[in-house]
């Protein structure tokens, strides 16, 4: 070996080795980047099939449910959209005589249940049963927001999810519970100092950034690559509902203040306006429900729910809002045959449409409709005399659920901005005063319809 | 590498270093074995290299994992806000095992301070008189019950003892007398307290002043005694002060089995005392009831709403009642607790049910009256579906038939407007008036005490109008207010499915309780079946009692009615007396007739179009006013009405409102 084959030696084993570091740092890089893409199952990941920690983790979790009578339900997004698009293939396997796990093996964080919680009978002892079966548990709870409305009432704090994990795979049940306007909450999954962390990807939770609000889905038993499990019996309309599931609970801590300070109006006009509003309010929203035409709460009635979480007595009408693009011809019909007259309609669909419906006992429904720029929405107003149009503009927003006088209806999330937009800064103070065309912080002067079109866009009945 | 040496010329450090370093290579190199020693430790130390990379690969992975896990935004999205943070654990300082007790015995002043936090004080006059008794427990030092027995008076020694014999060995029992604890002491009362280890406490005397502290089973800790020097004055004040050594968790707790149950026992028997076997440690009463579920039960899904204030034990034996009633379902179960009182609390944990609290907002009747409105717009809100609510107080027992009573009967709620609540309370069914249980009336009062009120009914007429805060008036009497029960009428039972208990009240004492609660006919059969239910909706209703009185026989209306000889010694006829009421609102001869036959007769209850409808000695007994009541035309033309006068008013009648 002459003196310079071991310079090549050392030189070459130097760079074998640097070569070798170089692979091990990039493999490195690389193993993270697909960690944060696909998760924990993939990393581990290779069995795909019946024998999967996933497959097995869930079917130990719907053993223990139905062992336990814990009234589940299936609400995984990603399981349910496949559920969907194979509906027939689900609905005609019978237990057992699939060959091939689908749906619930497909790699993913967590599946997500959801728990009824007004049908749940033995609350207690399914902790420790599932602790006892292996899987780990957290138990996330808070106060009960339906105890909120009332005057200090504090109660014992209700659950609002549970995960629980079982190896590398983990279970979301997000709890639901029953609320006046025949619908289900769940409530905003929030971490208290104490948990840990990292117990899960908290981050990838589908469900719990918000609290969220569904119609009560009805249910139906399917058989899932071998196992059965209840899922809503309309995926779709489910699923749909999912982007669009925040809630947003009323404001009763700044109502009852509000009320300390103004007094409420509890004389019997007063109550009787407010039953008849609410009344025509719960109509209207029945009759558009059924149109599927989305509408929220507009105006003085929002400023009814954001302020004093009730009707405004002295407002004397409900306002709802729609967006120009949900107009449909038949809603004029339909609160007819509800039996509420048009009253009147000013405008036209292209330009500051609004219809009055006239409801019993005097108090008005005004539908005004939205309109969308690049950068703000409006509606508009037609003064009957003069032919004068006048616009409101508002930043834009999104609509969230809520609860007002016991329905689930919309409102804009960015209810602050809403409101300081129509009624200014000054909105906490009462005004008995209102003039629509004057009042208003977001009015303008639009113009004023050609005498020609009067006829088409000024109706009085 | 023992060998080789650096070469002394070259300095290790330096600007000539890579120089040296160079050097040493080519010297190295030079040097076949050398070279040799040196691959073999560029092997070794690449070797080394490549682990120590691999380990640090694996931890990082394994660091990366869990923080790519961690979301980096969780302190904004998920994390409580900061103002939630929890307190600091109470840690490292140690355990304390000694406590310091402080009590004060005097004529108008005691109180007990643990550890300098005072636990009783209690100087106001003419309140609180006799032995003021405390027990801690002996591991943590909380005061687990707080009890004044006054003694001066008879018969609450007895109470005493019950009391003292319920708490378990071991406990800190603290004594102390305010004003006089000695004339009602009897033997009982003092041979028990010198079982404790006391001195003064067997020997107290007339006005005399004592302070206790000693263990249940165990050593006297302390204790001070001053006698009364005359009848006329007060023993000396005296205060003790003594150490109370502690003693560990484990001997303060009972070895029951670890279950779900047994936990809940261990957290309530851990923090109050007084509640008799069910902390037991050998043999404890048993939590969990079980009772037969009831076939075909229509309330099930109806929520309960048991309405409750600082009244730990009553609460402990009504849910006990209730709990053990058939068809009962705990889950839909509800106590609302009238003020932050952590005792009723515990109570309502140890059953494992839902306990909401209530910040009182307002002033006795009126608290009262905010709290039943928070409780039942709670009811609802927190079971949106439920039409009805079935709702309870504290200081009542349920009878074992209370739900198949229910069950039975709430489809008339559905199906009758003219009815505005089915309640298990008959105001005028005591042990000597009422008889059948499968029996059903229609009243034009609303008796409450154990009640089902429709949804509609609440959130459409009462919530809405719901007397203010301000308005200092009973839920109970407003309920019962024309403007509000707009002529509809309640559904009761001939006897009760609920029995009144309580003596200590807002509105409620022990002379009271006496007279018109303690002999109320108190259903115990279960599963009875009620007798022709739909006979009680509106019309049928009239068609039956027309029935009824076309088959009464006329008793002789000039015996005098308050004789037991009124009725005759038969079993199982009916019976029909007439008795003069000449308006609607013409009460006078009922009430002389209600008060001789020992019922209530502090208003009208009970009654249905004028008509009562009661039972005596076994026989079905009816009361119509004429000619006020429609039922009069069934009087025989020959048939005088009773007419009773009303005794002269005089002071001094019973002062305490009518409150049920």
């Amino acid at each position: 070996m002459s003196r310079i084959n071991k310079n090549v030696i050392l030189a070459l084993l130097t760079l074998t080795s640097s070569a070798f570091l170089l692979f091990q740092l990039y493999y490195y890089k690389h193993y993270l980047s697909t960690k944060n893409g696909a998760g924990l199952s993939k990393s581990k990941g290779s069995q795909i099939g019946f024998d999967s920690t996933q497959w097995r983790a869930l079917k130990k979790f719907i053993v223990l449910t139905s062992s336990q009578n814990v009234p589940v339900f299936l609400i995984d997004p990603l399981i349910l959209e496949l559920i969907n698009k194979n509906f027939e293939q689900v609905k005609n396997t019978s237990r057992g005589s699939t060959s091939e796990c689908k749906f619930f093996c497909v790699p993913r964080d967590f599946t997500v249940f959801a728990l009824q919680y007004h049908l749940w009978k033995n609350e207690e002892g399914w902790f420790r049963i599932a602790e006892n079966m292996g899987f780990q548990c957290l138990k996330i709870e808070s106060k009960d927001p339906r105890l909120d409305g009332i005057d200090s009432l504090s109660g014992t704090e209700i659950p609002l999810h549970y995960i629980c994990k079982l190896a590398t795979h983990a279970i979301h049940l997000v709890v639901f519970h029953e609320r006046s306007g025949n619908y289900l909450w769940h409530g905003h999954l929030r971490l208290k100092r104490h948990i840990d962390r990292k117990f899960v990807p908290f981050r990838k939770l589908q469900f719990g950034r918000y609290p969220g609000a569904f119609d009560r889905p009805e249910l139906q038993q399917v058989t899932v690559d071998g196992l059965e499990v209840l899922i809503p019996k309309n995926p779709m309309h489910f699923l749909e509902e999912i982007p669009h599931s925040r809630f947003i609970e009323c404001r009763y801590k700044e109502a009852r203040a509000f009320f300390q300070q103004y007094l409420d109006d509890n004389t019997v006009e007063a109550m009787a306006f407010r039953k008849n509003a609410k009344e025509l309010l719960q109509l209207a929203a029945k009759t558009l429900n059924k149109l599927g035409v989305q509408f929220w709460l507009s105006s003085g009635t929002c400023l009814g729910w954001y302020r004093q979480c009730n009707i405004i007595p002295y407002s004397r009408d409900v306002d709802l809002g729609i967006f120009i693009q949900d107009y449909k011809p038949d809603i004029i019909l339909a609160f007819q045959d509800a039996g509420l007259p048009l009253k009147h309609k000013f405008g036209k669909v292209e330009d500051s449409l609004e219809l009055s419906f006239q409801g019993k006992d005097d108090v008005k429904l005004d539908i005004f409709f939205f309109y969308e720029e690049t950068d703000h929405m409006w509606n508009g107003g037609t003064q009957a005399k003069t032919g004068k149009k006048f616009k409101y503009l508002f930043p834009k927003f999104t609509l969230c659920w809520t609860e007002f006088v016991d329905m689930k209806v919309h409102v804009p999330c960015e209810t602050i901005e809403y409101i300081e937009a129509n009624y200014g800064k000054t909105w906490k103070i009462p005004v008995k005063t209102w003039d629509w065309k004057r009042s208003p912080s977001n009015v303008q002067p639009n113009g004023i319809w050609p005498i020609s079109e009067w006829d088409e866009v000024i109706q009085l009945y | 590498m023992d060998d080789w040496k650096p070469s002394p010329l070259i300095k290790p450090f330096g600007a000539r270093k890579k120089r040296s370093w160079y050097l040493t290579w080519k010297y190295k190199l030079t040097n076949q074995r050398a070279l040799r020693r040196f691959c073999q430790t560029g092997a070794v130390l690449f070797l080394l290299v490549t682990v120590i990379v691999n380990i640090k690969l694996i931890l990082d992975t394994r660091r990366a994992i869990s923080e790519a896990n961690d979301d980096p935004e969780p302190e904004q999205d998920y994390d409580e806000a900061l103002g939630h943070l929890e307190p600091p654990r109470r840690r490292g300082s140690g355990p304390r095992r000694v406590l310091d007790v402080e009590v004060y015995s005097s004529r108008s002043k005691v109180y007990v301070a643990v550890d300098g936090t005072t636990v009783l004080e209690d100087e106001a006059r003419e309140q609180g008189r006799g032995i003021h008794v405390i027990v801690l427990n002996q591991a943590t030092g909380h005061v687990m019950a707080k009890r004044v027995f006054d003694t001066y008076s008879p018969h609450e020694d007895e109470a005493m003892v019950l009391f003292l014999n319920m708490v378990a060995p071991g406990r800190v029992l603290i004594c102390t007398v305010k004003d006089e604890g000695s004339f009602h002491l009897k033997d009982t009362a003092k041979a028990l307290l010198r079982s404790l280890g006391s001195q003064a406490g067997p020997a107290l005397g007339w006005r005399d002043t004592w302070a206790f502290v000693g263990r249940k089973g165990g050593p006297v800790l302390g204790e001070k005694h001053s006698k009364s020097p005359a009848l006329s004055s007060w023993g000396d004040p005296v205060l003790l002060k003594t150490d109370v050594p502690l003693s560990s968790a484990e001997e303060a707790e009972c070895h029951w089995a670890d279950t779900e149950l047994n936990r809940r026992r261990r957290r309530f028997c851990g923090k109050v005392e007084g509640y008799g076997s069910v902390c037991s440690c050998k043999d404890p009463t048993p939590i969990e009831f079980s009772p037969d579920p009831l076939p075909d039960n229509k309330v099930l899904n109806v929520p309960v709403a048991v309405i409750a204030g600082n009244r730990p034990n009553y609460l402990y034996r009504m849910l006990r009642s209730l709990l053990s009633a058939q068809g009962v379902s705990p889950q839909m179960v509800t106590v609302f607790i009238d003020g932050y009182y952590e005792e009723p609390m515990d109570v309502v944990a140890l059953f494992g049910l839902r306990g909401i609290q209530h910040t009182p907002i307002s002033i006795k009747n009126a608290r009262v009256s905010q709290h039943y409105k928070a409780s039942l717009t709670a009811t609802f809100n927190l079971f949106p579906e439920a039409k009805f609510a079935v709702v309870l107080e504290e200081d009542l027992d349920i009878a074992v038939d209370f739900f198949s009573f229910l069950s039975q009967s709430i489809h008339l709620l559905e199906e009758d407007d003219s009815l505005y609540c089915i309640s298990a309370w008959n105001d005028q069914g005591y042990e000597h008036t009422a008889e059948d249980p499968a029996l059903l009336y229609r009243v034009e009062t609303m008796p409450g005490l154990g009640w089902v009120l429709r949804k509609s009914l609440y959130k459409e007429e009462l919530e809405p109008k719901w007397p203010t805060p301000e308005k200092l008036w009973d839920w109970d009497m407003w309920m019962r207010m024309p403007e509000q029960r707009r002529g509809r009428e309640c559904i009761i039972p001939d006897v009760s499915r609920s029995y009144h208990f309580g003596i200590v009240g807002l509105n409620m004492n022990g002379y009271f309780h006496e007279a018109y609660f303690k002999k109320h006919k108190f259903n115990t059969v279960p599963g009875v079946q009620l007798r022709n239910v739909d006979s009680l909706k509106k019309e049928a209703y009239e068609v039956e009692i027309h029935r009824l009185l076309s088959e009464a026989e006329v008793l002789d209306h000039s015996r005098n009615p308050c004789e037991d000889s009124f009725l005759p010694d038969t079993e199982g006829h009916t019976y029909v007396a007439f008795i003069q009421m000449e308006k609607d609102d013409d009460f006078t001869t009922w009430t002389q007739l209600a008060k001789c036959l020992h019922i209530w007769d502090l208003d009208v209850r009970g009654n249905h179009r004028g008509l009562w409808r009661l039972f005596r000695k076994k026989n079905h007994f009816l009361v119509v006013g004429v000619p006020a009541s429609p039922y009069s035309v069934k009087k025989p033309p020959s048939v005088t009405p009773i007419f009773l006068e009303p005794p002269p008013k005089e002071e001094g009648a019973p002062g305490a409102a009518e409150q049920t």
